[in-house]
């Protein structure tokens, strides 16, 4: 069976695809703040964030609309977002 | 989807029952390497600057003289232009676009703006030579052969001092403009300029708001136009920088809006995140209005196939694309175009989707 996925888990696979998709330097997904703005404060961008939601849908088997972009501004939005998008469990 | 070979034959397109994994995309012979070549560009974030009210000739449909762009008021103090180029570069701005009306004209602002921000690319007819220390990328606008570009452009003997200006500078791109009067000499231009090792590119004449002049295309100017690219691209593959997918974006039925989703600040309310939120378009004033940004203002939207406009456009649709490997292709295709158009020193490569495949959601001849 399964398990749950937990937010903390989730921010720090979020975590785990953003550093490597973008190659991150000098942070680890524990280390990672899950609350820095990635648009302000990390200078993610539209062609960074498509790359992540492409890994995300891969990874997570979720189906993320190109309008929500704008909500994806953080580590834990974009983890509470993926378990909001998330197949349910039978 | 419909898919299409060079001919227009209908070839079978990838099962759409198959929901492709972006990882399996990726995986795919060829794509993997053009994905990573050009992903390592998605750093670049553009804005355009008009950089003078004057120019040396005067173009029919020029988009610089619609609209009130002109009217502003003209600053040339470098040290002013300087002291925006660092604001800019402070804000993330990391590629300058100079244009409006003739860049040329003003080298002292070109060479500021180079200093402080060093990938961009300067748009100029050609007439007079751009000092080679402004290390930018050319982009020289050809309107037809010197016959039409007299009767357009009011200057004679225009391909061949672009020619002698810029003949094996490896900086100079020539962008050829198609509009419905000039399909016939695309090719005799096209083999002028491949005889003197100029590269080329093609831009679709993209009407200014309310003009009601004859350059504006319509049905069947669009697919004469796209055989024309066919042929010319076929012909000289080392010459031409244009890929199957950008001869379908810039000739389709429908424009680069109606087909992809402009995300010009003009087009695009959103603030958020991309060109929406970092694009600008300065006046020669210095002055910028969000209402009005795009990268050819006051082009009528339904109409914009502009090659400037694609670039942005079509690429930042990544997502979109990302949807099967042959439309995934043609997208990496389109990219690598832009990139070797717009980018000092990037090399194109070959061509990985040789079919003419449709746009997400629409078909390749769509009525």
């Amino acid at each position: 069976m399964q398990q749950e996925l937990t937010l903390q888990d989730t921010i720090e696979g979020v975590a785990r695809i953003i550093i490597d998709e973008l190659k991150l330097e000098d942070v680890t997904p524990q280390t990672f703040d899950p609350d820095l703005d990635l648009i302000d404060e990390v200078g993610v961008d539209s062609m960074d964030l498509a790359t992540v939601a492409l890994v995300l849908q891969d990874e997570y088997g979720i189906s993320i609309d190109e309008d929500d972009y704008p909500k994806l501004k953080s580590l834990r939005l974009i983890a509470e977002y993926v378990l909001a998008h998330a197949p349910v469990k039978s | 989807m419909a898919k299409f070979n060079q001919q227009g034959t209908a070839v079978p397109a990838t099962p759409e029952a198959q929901a492709w994994k972006f990882s399996d995309i990726t995986a795919v012979d060829g794509i993997r390497e053009k994905w990573e070549k050009v992903r390592k560009y998605f750093f670049l974030r553009e804005s355009t600057y008009d950089m003078t009210h004057r120019c040396n000739i005067d173009c029919e449909g020029c988009y610089y003289y619609q609209g009130d762009k002109a009217a502003v008021t003209e600053n040339r103090d470098p040290e002013q232009w300087r002291q925006l180029m660092a604001h800019e570069k402070q804000r993330g701005i990391t590629y300058v676009v100079l244009a409006g009306a003739e860049p040329s004209l003003v080298p002292e602002l070109c060479r500021v703006c180079f200093d402080e921000i060093p990938l961009g690319c300067i748009a100029t007819n050609g007439i007079k030579r751009i000092d080679s220390a402004v290390d930018y990328q050319i982009h020289i606008s050809v309107w037809g052969n010197d016959e039409t570009s007299h009767r357009l452009r009011g200057a004679k003997n225009m391909l061949e001092r672009q020619i002698d200006n810029y003949r094996d500078d490896p900086r100079a791109v020539f962008v050829y403009t198609f509009t419905p009067g000039n399909i016939d000499e695309a090719e005799e231009v096209a083999e002028l300029l491949a005889r003197n090792n100029c590269r080329l590119t093609f831009n679709m004449f993209s009407a200014p708001v309310g003009y009601a002049g004859g350059l504006r295309h319509d049905a069947a100017s669009l697919e004469k136009t796209r055989q024309t690219m066919q042929r010319i691209c076929a012909q000289y593959p080392e010459h031409v920088c244009f890929s199957p997918y950008n001869i379908v974006a810039h000739t389709h039925r429908l424009g680069l809006h109606d087909l992809f989703s402009c995300p010009y600040p003009r087009a695009n309310p959103s603030t958020e995140i991309g060109l929406g939120r970092s694009f600008r378009q300065y006046r020669t004033d210095l002055s910028w209005d969000r209402s009005a940004a795009c990268c050819v203002p006051d082009t009528d939207c339904a109409d914009c196939r502009h090659y400037a406009a694609g670039s942005a456009v079509v690429t930042s649709r990544m997502f979109r694309h990302a949807k099967n490997p042959e439309l995934f292709k043609a997208w990496l295709d389109y990219v690598d175009v832009y990139l070797a158009v717009w980018v000092r020193e990037y090399e194109k490569s070959p061509d990985l989707c040789s079919d003419l495949v449709a746009p997400p959601s629409h078909d390749v001849f769509e009525k």
